[in-house]
């Protein structure tokens, strides 16, 4: 009996040690990945307890946790704090709001070039509607700036029809909408091409029984195109629910100003700003950081859910 | 796998036969009118922006919406040109561009073709440990005394070494090696190919295609990229050119040291010059290397 046990034991370890000869090479690739992951990914992850300390960067995370540890008052700090629930809030309707609004964007932008039967029309349209994608930020930045300021090309086409001029960028729902509308322009054709090339795979077959029943093109799109598009469209949303409280931090952080904080502040720059503008100890700023992660997570999780139960293709 | 990858440009298969709608009708006019208006209110920033950027300053403050050129100067790119910091930045960006781009393809096609062979010790494990990254991570405040602990601070190579590799990226790349035969190898081997083989001379030349797409998406990423500049780097003549470009906004150029103004040079005017500045060279390249850029991202969205 127990010569069974060790020779199964020593057989195990010698299959153990062929599969680890047999993949060298393959193991040799994969351990930067395993060093850069764990680096730069999970380490940030144990820096997570720095949330439970009045952090002291001298010290160190260790340091902090043995000297200062403050257990779940950085929590109490935020969450009695009626600006962090004015961020949240900005958060949630910015996030959301671009999602819905980004979705729709992308789903007609891709409608229309699929019906356009120009080909070489279509091509041209869509190198141009994919470019603003490859933009960054501090660039488009500079374009919403130059045209909405209060001497701006805006403001000069209202005023020659004898309106008063407004100050776009420091008026908070003039800046939201300025903040969606921005983001249509630069995503909107890029966004649309997972929906096209959705679109392309669809049998022609069923568009040819549509024809001979008789459909218009409306209803070819609404019976057939939609439907079939539908798992791409819901995958796609599951995907970018985990990012509601981001937001785009890049966006609104090189277009925004102390005066529409009331409204376009969010947790990212929230974050940055206590962090590295007003002092605030690392240990609040982390925890913030921490809520969002947990959050956001939540949020994947249980949108998934909904979409399982639903009959939906789920994520995870 | 050759199903999906459906390019864009093959797309309107649409019957042309004998139905009514088939024909050139009202809707296509409709089509037609909607997309020109969208792509013309894509195409107009850059336009007026253009214009700007070689207007004097008595024409913008007259119109700020230029529609056609008048008394054009080219004083606003004449001082942009001068400017030393944005050449330091372009000097900078131009590094991260090579060395960053190398730096990260390299990293991110080993890990993807690694990831892409059959079960091989440990394959899970890395898997899984990319996997949890996706959904959770601890956020910016963490990770900023991470860079500070490894005394990344005031570097180059803080602009480089983090983004060694790129999740989304790394996935593209595997999901593509995955959907070479895997008789390739059988046969390699037989013929007496080693590991290494293999993978250079055999998968290597076949991914070339997503291996390009790769790329671009690596080199945009460093070419825009100015958030590490702004946190980690403190000295300026280590800023790339998006973070002096963004500074020169935000200051208003006249402010920025570096900018030589003149009496015929103005603020928006040296914006806008220094905004084409940092873009020209990708519109120069984009329409001949677009179907690169959605080839990844279809393959990508549909596979992963």
């Amino acid at each position: 009996m127990d010569n069974v046990l060790i020779a199964k034991k020593q057989s195990r370890a010698h299959d153990l040690k062929k599969k680890v000869g047999r993949s060298k090479f393959l193991i040799l690739l994969g351990l930067p990945a395993v060093a850069f992951y764990f680096i730069f990914c999970y380490i940030p992850m144990y820096g997570i307890l720095m949330a439970f300390t009045y952090y002291y960067p001298k010290r160190g995370i260790l340091g902090s946790l043995f000297t200062s540890f403050v257990g779940f008052k950085n929590f109490d700090t935020i969450f009695k704090d009626p600006y962090f629930w004015q961020v949240l809030g900005n958060t949630v309707f910015i996030g959301l709001g671009k999602i819905i609004i980004s979705f729709v964007a992308a789903l007609l932008v891709a409608l229309l070039l699929n019906e356009i039967r120009m080909r070489m029309f279509k091509k041209s349209v869509q190198i141009i509607v994919t470019f603003p994608h490859f933009l960054s930020w501090v660039v488009v930045a500079g374009f919403v700036n130059l045209f909405f300021v209060t001497d701006g090309a805006i403001n000069g086409v209202i005023q020659l029809f004898g309106g008063q001029p407004i100050d776009f960028l420091r008026n908070g729902p003039f800046f939201i909408t300025l903040l969606f509308g921005s983001d249509i322009w630069k995503e909107a054709g890029w966004g649309s091409i997972i929906y096209l090339a959705t679109m392309a795979g669809i049998s022609p077959e069923l568009y040819e029984a549509a024809d001979i029943d008789g459909a218009t093109r409306l209803q070819k799109i609404w019976h057939i195109t939609l439907p079939s598009i539908r798992p791409t469209a819901i995958l796609l949303l599951i995907l970018s629910v985990g990012g509601i409280l981001s937001a785009g931090f890049d966006q609104i952080f090189n277009l925004y100003n102390p005066l529409v904080y009331n409204v376009a502040d969010i947790l990212d720059t929230y974050i940055y700003r206590s962090q590295f503008n007003d002092n605030v100890n690392a240990g609040v700023t982390t925890a913030i950081g921490l809520f969002k992660s947990v959050v956001s997570f939540i949020l994947v999780l249980s949108v998934d859910r909904i979409a399982k139960l639903s009959g939906e293709r789920g994520i995870i | 796998m050759k199903k999906n990858h459906v390019s864009i440009e093959r797309l309107p298969l649409r019957p042309r036969g004998k139905s009514a709608n088939a024909r050139f009708g009202k809707l296509d006019i409709v089509l037609f009118i909607i997309l020109l208006v969208y792509a013309i209110i894509i195409i107009f920033p850059f336009y007026n922006a253009f214009l700007i950027s070689v207007s004097p300053e008595y024409v913008y403050n007259e119109t700020p919406l230029l529609l056609w050129p008048r008394d054009l100067t080219i004083a606003s790119y004449t001082s942009v040109f001068q400017n030393e910091n944005l050449w330091s930045g372009f000097r900078i960006t131009m590094v991260l561009l090579v060395l960053g781009t190398a730096y990260q393809m390299f990293f991110t096609i080993i890990t993807g073709y690694a990831l892409s062979r059959s079960n091989w010790f440990g394959k899970n494990f890395l898997m899984n440990m990319i996997l949890v990254t996706m959904f959770f991570g601890g956020g910016l405040i963490p990770y900023y005394y991470l860079i500070t602990s490894l005394n990344l601070h005031d570097k180059i190579w803080v602009m480089i070494i983090p983004g060694a590799i790129d999740t989304f990226n790394m996935l593209l790349m595997r999901n593509y090696f995955q959907s070479l035969p895997k008789e390739l190898e059988e046969s390699a081997r037989i013929d007496g190919a080693n590991d290494i083989q293999i993978f250079v001379k055999v998968y290597l030349p076949l991914a070339l295609p997503m291996i390009a797409t790769v790329g671009l998406f690596f080199a945009v990423g460093n070419w825009n990229s100015w958030y590490n500049a702004m946190l980690f780097i403190k000295t300026p003549s280590l800023w790339p050119l998006q973070f002096v470009l963004r500074n020169l906004i935000i200051t208003g150029s006249s402010n920025i040291e570096g900018t030589i103004t003149s009496p015929e040079t103005y603020s928006q005017g040296l914006v806008m010059a220094s905004i084409f500045f940092t873009i020209v060279p990708m519109m120069c390249f984009y329409p001949f290397l677009q179907r690169f850029f959605i080839k990844g991202i279809v393959v990508g969205a549909i596979k992963g």
